[in-house]
């Protein structure tokens, strides 16, 4: 797989520029945004304004009297329609439709749709639509929608239940009873919204059977997917069409607007785009909230001899993916330490708030804020350094995950060190007049869960070209060049000739995200590569091309024997494991590889105000084998910087069931000012030429808070067990003021 | 269908404004309007533009005052050589209001006009003693900024009234200072925002003032607390009573920058900065 | 009603029928088809529809067509240099200053205003400059880079 022909210089390890980098500079990229489709109509969205309610009726009288409205579309249509047998969708359970149908779960959920000539004929037409609610209790808190006589968000799902999982290893009771100290806390994190600057977009088209979708998505195969259920065809008959993402971070994974398009054109029979306003991407989806319960159990030295934890995540009103997903964050809940013995329950519920759904980080930042948090609590409370207790229990090679998982490829111990030089831990704080300094430090552990696939193909041209299709979305981490990059290394070829295209539904690709893309494909570019070396091999003429061939052997082979174009298909699957088959015992293999990160900070905080300054912070992702270094170095460094707005200011405020901060001036993200004038990231590599490559796109984040709670904690003796640790917590926190 | 028009003249922008109170809007920088009609906060038959309007954007100097026309930017202000020479606290408010696009564009009428509590020149201004001159179709008239704002997003000002002008006394001997504080992002809108100033006969302060903007409704004076110092350079005690006298007398607003717990602990901090930044 | 006026975009003038209230964002968007302004917040705090009126850097959709009547508009594809990049884009294309990009034509319009006015400005004066321009993605540290580069006159 990875013979490689030394004529071209090797572009693995170049920091080459991504093919369209001009366009993006210059602003003459297109995005989802910037297409637009003969004919089409515009949609605006009418939603609902109660937490919980029944849709009693909803006259669009008024609205189909403006100019301008074609038609408005409501639950009760959805349900007539006999062009869409199955309007519930869902990747984990098929509980949400395109419409609120007979009932409203949340503040923002679609009721009806308006479709007119123009987008502002659909906004006066939204407006002039009356619904007649009924109002219902609702529930927002998920301890109280678990608790016997909460309102019920879901028949089928009693008690607001939306996923439970357990595990569990060794003999939690007997060793924290025999354990010399056991520590105890409770961690929270609210909403967060990742704030993609393009909003969700999409234009839907039918021809005939055939249905056409523009979206901006990271998952096209899953929209694909779900709307060939949605209208009982074949997949085949679909094709989602995505153009470079102007930002993604999980807020575009899933399915968000296209079943509604979809159903709209269908039902109006001409195309049909709808762009949310960016209130209404707040409204769309968001980072789970979570509560976690840990307990620790530990012995003299500080080792880690029991663990217990128990998670509760926030689904919102619809599943989305949350019965999985606490899946993955019961098992990124157990960080990178040995247990002997650890219990953890992981839940997910229904409430009646935004959906939850998948955000940079995802089902780790919640939980690696509490667990590496709790790490330096524990230390403290046993009076040693938190660097040295880490080394005690990081997980090494050969070392058994609670899961049972014999743990190879990771480098914890690296990471640690190489973070705890960059800040200097042990050595003088930076000073700063009138402000308590401390440094933090986090590492953490996040899954890559098994069982998934990417495939490829390569094409090779007898016109030199080599075009390479894949279903990997473009939303700025440079996946195409970077599977340019990883092409032209395999194959040997000019990566100038190498062209990858934008991603159109013939390949397959669980999904971006994850930052698995790199890993994935490189396994599957590689045996594409070597699947068109073998077929040039048996159309060669020894004589002419002994080989080993080059770039131009191919061109003349194919020339020669009269083929324009040659391809060479390649996948990779995952091992699946069956370690998740019952939900209240995991057991086995639960990663497919590890990814591992680490941040180390030094803060500065005015004890007066509580306000946080970041002096210097440093991160370090375990890349393996590192394919272009500027954008290891972005996705690092970008991380980081995405790390620190849930970690001091985001924060989705809800009352009575309202999002009251749905826009950027109320819910603010950092800008340039807010990142620390020193914040360096390093992407450690293996010596092994051969070593497999690991995404580094999320890996940063989800230890950037806790390295922070830790400096503050270090800085003042203040602990901050909530995100964001704003300057009013931490102020509360200094002084003994409970909120 | 909105209308935009541009009057010739002052009078004929008040007379145009002051026929449909509600409908008939100004429009200087626009910035504050346009994101409001955006929000459908409100939703204005007419604009009337005094963007083109002549003499309403100077900044001028005579012995007593300075007089900044009402279209002047925040950047202008923020940059001309006349206020950081003689009002420098004002130059650097409005140096820090929103960001570089918007004091680029956003005028200190606007700003005035606007009533935002989240605002930083206002609370500068009430505590420099600043008068607003005010066009009506009335006539002119003139009032203390202090007199200004009465309330969230609520002025004073009469139908059909317009700012032309803002003038700040000068020429005392005085030292001033403005502290701002965020909670947030660096560009959050501010959460507590004061203004102190003193006047110095000697070496001893005649007058000692104290504005608590951003925090409040509208900027609140606190005469009522710092009326009575005066004398030699103030004490740590007299300082820091003075600041929790102040935090305790303030009303203050909750929201997602900060609850009214919040801001009266931060406004104690700002204050007792300020006025040390004021003594010599 | 629509209004009829002339505008100066990216050196050319240009004559457009807008209603009173359609903002500049738009109508250099939509009409004229400069895709690199890009209205994303609505409330003149991102960036992304950052232009240069008569030099000086506004949001675009805080604006309305008719206030800018006869002024001079710039937006970063009328920055380029005959076709090519100019000394700014081409640093950001070279230290790799972009991810997702929505945001960087922006920053190029802002940090070419910057560079007008100051040519010599420090670090402290651009970060500030540059304060309202925000970016999800994080290329913060690139874009210094880049106009570290080109203060000191790398390029």
């Amino acid at each position: 797989m990875t013979t490689t022909v030394d004529r071209l210089p090797d572009v693995l390890g170049l920091s080459i520029p991504m093919p369209d980098a001009e366009e993006r500079v210059v602003g003459t990229l297109r995005y989802t945004v910037d297409h637009s489709v003969e004919g089409m109509v515009h949609g605006r969205l009418v939603r609902s304004p109660y937490p919980h309610a029944r849709i009693v009726d909803v006259d669009v009288s008024g609205a189909l009297a403006l100019d301008g409205v074609v038609r408005v579309l409501t639950g009760t249509d959805l349900e007539r329609a006999v062009e869409i047998p199955n309007p519930y969708f869902g990747l984990t359970r098929r509980d949400q439709a395109p419409l609120a149908m007979g009932r409203a779960r949340y503040v923002g959920d679609p009721v009806a749709l308006v479709i007119a000539e123009t987008p502002q004929s659909a906004r006066d037409g939204a407006e002039a639509v009356m619904v007649d609610y009924d109002e219902l209790p609702y529930v927002i808190d998920p301890m109280e929608a678990l608790a016997a006589g909460a309102p019920q968000l879901h028949e089928e799902w009693l008690g607001n239940e939306c996923g439970e999982w357990r595990l569990h290893r060794g003999d939690v009771d007997l060793a924290m009873s025999q354990a010399s100290h056991v520590f105890e806390a409770t961690y929270t994190s609210p909403m967060a919204n990742a704030v993609p600057f393009e909003p969700h977009v999409a234009i839907a088209a039918w021809e005939d059977d055939f249905l056409e979708v523009w979206t901006a998505t990271q998952w096209p195969s899953a929209v694909r997917g779900e709307l060939a259920h949605m209208f009982d065809t074949d997949p085949g008959n679909v094709q989602i069409r995505v153009f470079p993402l102007g930002g993604g971070y999980g807020a575009k994974s899933q399915l968000k607007i296209e079943p509604m398009v979809a159903v709209a054109a269908k039902m109006v029979g001409r195309p049909v785009r709808l762009e949310l306003e960016r209130d209404e991407v707040f409204l769309t989806t968001g980072k789970h909230p979570a509560v976690m319960d840990i307990r620790t159990g530990v012995d003299e030295e500080g080792r880690f001899v029991a663990r217990e934890i128990d998670l509760v995540y926030n689904g919102g009103a619809y599943a989305v993916m949350t019965p999985k997903a606490v899946a993955q964050g019961l098992l990124r809940s157990i960080g990178p330490y040995r247990f002997p013995n650890i219990r953890i329950r992981s839940r997910g519920v229904y409430t009646n708030t935004v959906p939850s759904g998948s955000f940079r980080g995802a089902m780790t930042n919640q939980a690696a804020f509490a667990y590496e948090s709790h790490a330096d609590e524990i230390a403290e409370g046993l009076g040693i350094d938190p660097f040295d207790l880490r080394e005690r229990n990081l997980l090494q090679e050969g070392d058994v995950f609670a899961s049972g998982q014999v743990m190879h490829d990771i480098h914890f111990q690296e990471l640690l060190h190489d973070v705890a030089a960059v800040i200097g831990w042990g050595d003088e704080t930076t000073p700063s007049p009138g402000k308590a300094v401390g440094k933090g430090i986090a590492v953490i552990v996040k899954t890559t869960p098994p069982g998934t696939r990417s495939e490829v193909r390569v094409e090779m041209r007898s016109d030199g070209d080599v075009l390479v299709h894949t279903n990997s979305v473009d939303m700025g981490q440079g996946v195409l060049g970077t599977l340019a990059q990883l092409t032209a290394h395999h194959l040997g070829v000019d990566i100038g000739k190498v062209r990858v295209q934008d991603p159109d539904s013939s390949t397959f690709d669980s999904m971006t995200a994850g930052s698995r893309t790199t890993f994935v494909a490189d396994h599957a570019i590689g045996e594409a590569c070597e699947s068109i070396r073998r077929q040039m091999a048996e159309l060669a003429d020894p004589d002419d091309h002994p080989g080993p061939h080059t770039a131009v052997d191919y061109q003349e082979i194919l020339l020669g024997a009269g083929i324009t174009s040659l391809i060479g298909e390649g996948a990779y699957q995952s091992t699946p494991s069956d370690a998740l088959n019952n939900p209240l015992d995991i057991k086995g293999e639960v990663a497919d590889h590890w990814h591992q990160g680490a941040v180390a900070v030094e803060v500065a905080v005015d004890v007066e105000t509580g306000k946080v300054e970041i002096l210097r912070c440093h991160g370090a992702a375990w890349a393996g084998r590192v394919v272009n270094p500027v954008r290891a170095r972005q996705q690092s460094e970008g991380s980081i910087i995405f790390g620190l707005g849930p970690a001091l200011f985001e924060e989705v405020i809800v009352a009575d069931g309202q999002v009251t901060n749905p826009n950027l001036s109320d819910y603010m993200i950092p800008s340039i000012v807010d990142v620390p004038i020193e914040l360096t990231s390093s992407s450690l590599e293996s010596p092994d030429r051969d070593a497999a490559i690991h995404g580094v796109g999320e890996m940063t984040i989800p230890a950037v808070a806790p390295a922070i709670a830790n400096a503050i904690s270090r800085a003042t003796g203040a602990r901050v067990r909530q995100m964001p640790m704003t300057a009013e917590r931490v102020l509360r926190a200094i002084v003994g003021e409970p909120e | 269908m909105i209308r935009f028009v541009e009057p010739r003249d002052l009078q004929e922008a008040c007379a145009v404004l002051a026929d449909d109170e509600w409908g008939n809007k100004v429009i200087s920088g626009g910035t504050a309007l346009v994101l409001m009609m955006r929000q459908g906060l409100i939703a204005p038959s007419t604009l009337v533009n005094i963007g083109r309007l002549q003499g309403m954007d100077g900044i001028s100097r005579d012995d007593a005052r300075i007089t900044i026309g009402a279209r002047a930017t925040h950047r202008a202000i923020a940059t001309s050589p006349e206020v950081m020479q003689w009002i420098p606290a004002l130059a650097d408010a409005c140096g820090r209001v929103g960001n570089v696009r918007v004091r680029n564009v956003g005028t200190l009428g606007g700003n005035l006009a606007e009533a935002d509590y989240a605002a930083d020149p206002p609370t500068v201004l009430v505590g420099l003693d600043a008068v607003c001159h005010v066009t009506g179709p009335h006539g002119a008239r003139d009032l203390p900024v202090a007199d200004l704002a009465t309330g969230f997003y609520s002025t004073s000002l009469g139908p059909g009234e317009i700012i032309t002008a803002v003038s700040v006394p000068i020429g005392e001997d005085r030292v001033s200072a403005y502290e701002k504080f965020v909670s947030r992002s660096s560009e959050d809108r501010p959460c507590v925002g004061v203004f102190a100033t003193a006047r110095y006969d000697g070496s001893s302060i005649e007058q000692l003032r104290v504005v608590v903007g951003a925090a409040v409704a509208v900027p609140r004076l606190c005469d009522d607390i710092t009326g009575s110092v005066a004398g030699d350079a103030l004490d740590d005690a007299t300082i820091r009573n003075m600041a929790a006298a102040i935090s305790d007398a303030i009303d203050p607003i909750e929201d997602a920058r900060g609850s009214a717990w919040y801001r009266r602990k931060v406004t104690a901090v700002l204050v007792r900065r300020a006025v040390e930044g004021v003594s010599r | 009603m629509s209004e009829s006026l002339t505008l100066e975009v990216n050196g050319e003038e240009i004559v457009v029928e807008v209603p009173a209230d359609e903002a500049l964002v738009n109508t250099l968007r939509d009409r004229l088809g400069l895709r690199s302004v890009r209205p994303t917040c609505g409330l003149g705090i991102c960036g992304t529809c950052t232009v240069q009126l008569d030099g000086a850097v506004a949001s675009s959709c805080l604006l309305l067509t008719v206030q800018v009547e006869g002024r001079s508009i710039r937006t970063s594809e009328g920055l380029t240099n005959d076709g090519g990049l100019s000394r700014v884009q081409q640093a950001f294309v070279d230290n790799g200053a972009y991810q997702c990009a929505y945001c960087i034509p922006g920053m190029v319009v802002t940090v070419e205003a910057c560079l007008a006015e100051s040519p010599d400005a420090s670090m402290e004066e651009v970060r500030e400059y540059l304060a309202g321009n925000l970016c999800r993605c994080g290329t913060y540290v690139s874009i210094l880079e880049s106009v570290t580069e080109l203060v000191r006159g790398d390029r």
